[in-house]
């Protein structure tokens, strides 16, 4: 515990974040077994997994992107890669998009070839571009998060932009992502949940994904709203640089861990 | 200090539970509009009194912890030949602390071929899950199993 | 002049030659609204509404039916078993406690 402190009494915003650590140190430590999942459990959730209404969404995403759209022969063409490279290049995103001139997410090239057809834009926080995002993502399924950070400048940039945003602690308790999701915190309890590794979790790979508590489908980034909301952090906007910045810092997580795509996942 | 403070705003929303705290879905909550039946009231519902043996013929799966309430997967197996003259007539899903202690009940043929029935339910709070099986003979066999149901989570 | 409900018949395996026995899954999005909840905007406690009765049927003959109560998950899920007797249409009809009806149908294609 005193080790653990040491490492943090680095920089600003102190005081805050140890009282903080502490707490959570103190109080859930313990109670990490009592709410860790057993085998059985997790074959249970497993199973569900098999059994996912956000699949129906999913469904229609595909229906909607196919009639408005042309489906993966507009994508493919869209993006100058081949309907057989598709799946590969899908799982690689957020990606940088020479004709947008942007580092974008797959909800931002839906909208784009809604653009480039004439056709109406979907707001990006909408149920229609949930589902057609889910839908698209899941076409790369099985396939490796196989995010390039080094593939131009432009990615490079929005990964260290990424990696500033899950770093600088902020808002009224001074906490950052890490604050949470570092190495040395992941297994802690915080409010009967143990704190996930992001890579370890995949959350590159299994967002969108059905949330229980909502009983419906939720994008990474919604999701991320929603915890900085909780950690008392001023919420970036859906699609903004950074919010995308921060999907990319993510995805290197999953992919350090060689996680899958599998959409759409199942969370609490 | 601000220590205090930590505590019930890191995750500004619900309060903290690792045991159930009352909801809208326990009897003594519920407002008038939903349905109220007790676990006992159920059981005399459905078995009109009759004798209920515990069987380890009906194989009750549920997560002994749930990471949410308004998910919970429930899994029933029965022992039966499922022919005409040996099959399991109903499942009777309950629980012993919701408002409505009933679930869900599943009236099955032979044409079924097993006494299986999956399904996914609410659960107002930590408790008991119970299968109640009735067989083509009329009589009746029960599972029961308990829930720790967990509230909290961020985000 | 609601838009029919989504929902999924699944069958497992999805190959599956006749007198085998297979799992039939239905999955339908479908709000399971208790009567008990406040809407936060409104204040107003969100009328109950969940689907009551189910009906699996196979060439419209009904051969495993479901009472279903609020208590229910929302966008429910509901699992049974089934011995294949050849080829042929699998109906899952469903009401709510509204009134309102639904039905979904998947073809039985037994291989052999």
């Amino acid at each position: 515990m005193m080790k653990r402190n040491g490492i943090l009494f680095t920089g600003k915003k102190v005081l805050l974040s140890l009282a903080f650590l502490s707490t959570i140190s103190m109080l859930q430590l313990n109670a990490g077994e009592q709410f860790a999942m057993s085998d059985a459990d997790r074959a249970m959730y497993k199973e569900m997994l098999e059994n996912n209404p956000a699949e129906i969404y999913v469904e229609e995403g595909g229906e909607i992107f196919e009639e408005s759209l042309g489906g993966e022969e507009a994508l493919a063409k869209f993006l100058e890669v081949s309907e057989k490279d598709l799946p590969k290049y899908i799982a690689g995103f957020p990606r940088y998009i020479k004709k947008l001139g942007n580092v974008v997410g797959i909800d931002q090239v839906i909208q784009a070839m809604q653009v480039e057809q004439g056709k109406e834009k979907t707001k990006l926080k909408s149920g229609k571009m949930f589902s057609m995002l889910a839908y698209v993502k899941s076409l790369a399924n099985d396939e490796l998060v196989n995010i390039d950070v080094e593939a131009d400048e432009h990615i490079k940039a929005s990964y260290e932009l990424g990696k500033i945003t899950y770093m600088t602690a902020r808002g009224g308790r001074g906490l950052s992502c890490n604050s949470c999701h570092s190495a040395d915190i992941v297994g802690l309890v915080l409010r009967t949940q143990p704190l996930p590794d992001l890579g370890e979790v995949a959350v590159a790979g299994t967002w969108p994904a059905y949330r229980m508590t909502k009983s419906s489908l939720r994008t990474p980034q919604r999701r991320f709203q929603g915890c900085m909301n909780n950690a008392l952090l001023k919420v970036i906007p859906i699609g903004s640089k950074e919010m995308i910045a921060l999907e990319v810092y993510i995805a290197t997580l999953a992919k350090e861990k060689n996680k899958k795509i599998a959409i759409p996942g199942l969370k609490r | 200090m601000e220590r205090r403070n930590f505590i019930k705003s890191i995750c500004a929303a619900t309060a903290v539970a690792a045991v159930a705290s009352p909801s809208a879905l326990l009897a003594k909550d519920a407002p008038k509009g939903g349905n109220v039946l007790t676990y006992d009231a159920a059981v005399v519902a459905i078995t009109g009194g009759k004798a209920v043996t515990d069987s380890d013929k009906v194989k009750l799966t549920v997560p002994e912890i749930a990471e949410n309430g308004a998910v919970v997967p429930v899994k029933i197996n029965v022992e039966s030949p499922m022919t005409d003259a040996d099959y399991v007539k109903a499942i009777h899903i309950l629980t012993t602390k919701n408002g409505n202690a009933r679930s869900a009940d599943i009236m099955l043929t032979p044409m079924n071929a097993k006494g299986y029935f999956a399904t996914r339910i609410k659960l107002a709070g930590t408790q008991d899950v119970v299968a109640l099986v009735e067989l083509s003979d009329g009589s009746f066999l029960r599972a029961a199993k308990p829930v720790k149901v967990t509230i909290g989570g961020c985000g | 002049m609601a838009e029919a409900r989504k929902s999924m018949i699944k069958f497992k395996p999805k190959k599956f030659k006749v007198g085998d026995v297979i799992k039939v899954d239905f999955i339908v999005i479908h709000p399971m609204e208790t009567g008990t909840r406040k809407d936060k905007k409104t204040g107003k406690i969100k009328p109950a509404k969940y689907i009551d009765s189910i009906t699996f049927s196979l060439d419209g003959k009904p051969f495993t039916s479901m009472k279903v109560w609020e208590t229910v998950s929302t966008n429910p899920y509901f699992s049974v078993n089934m011995k294949v007797p050849g080829k042929g249409k699998i109906t899952v009809d469903y009401t709510d406690n509204t009134g309102e009806k639904n039905s979904k149908s998947k073809k039985l294609k037994p291989k052999g």
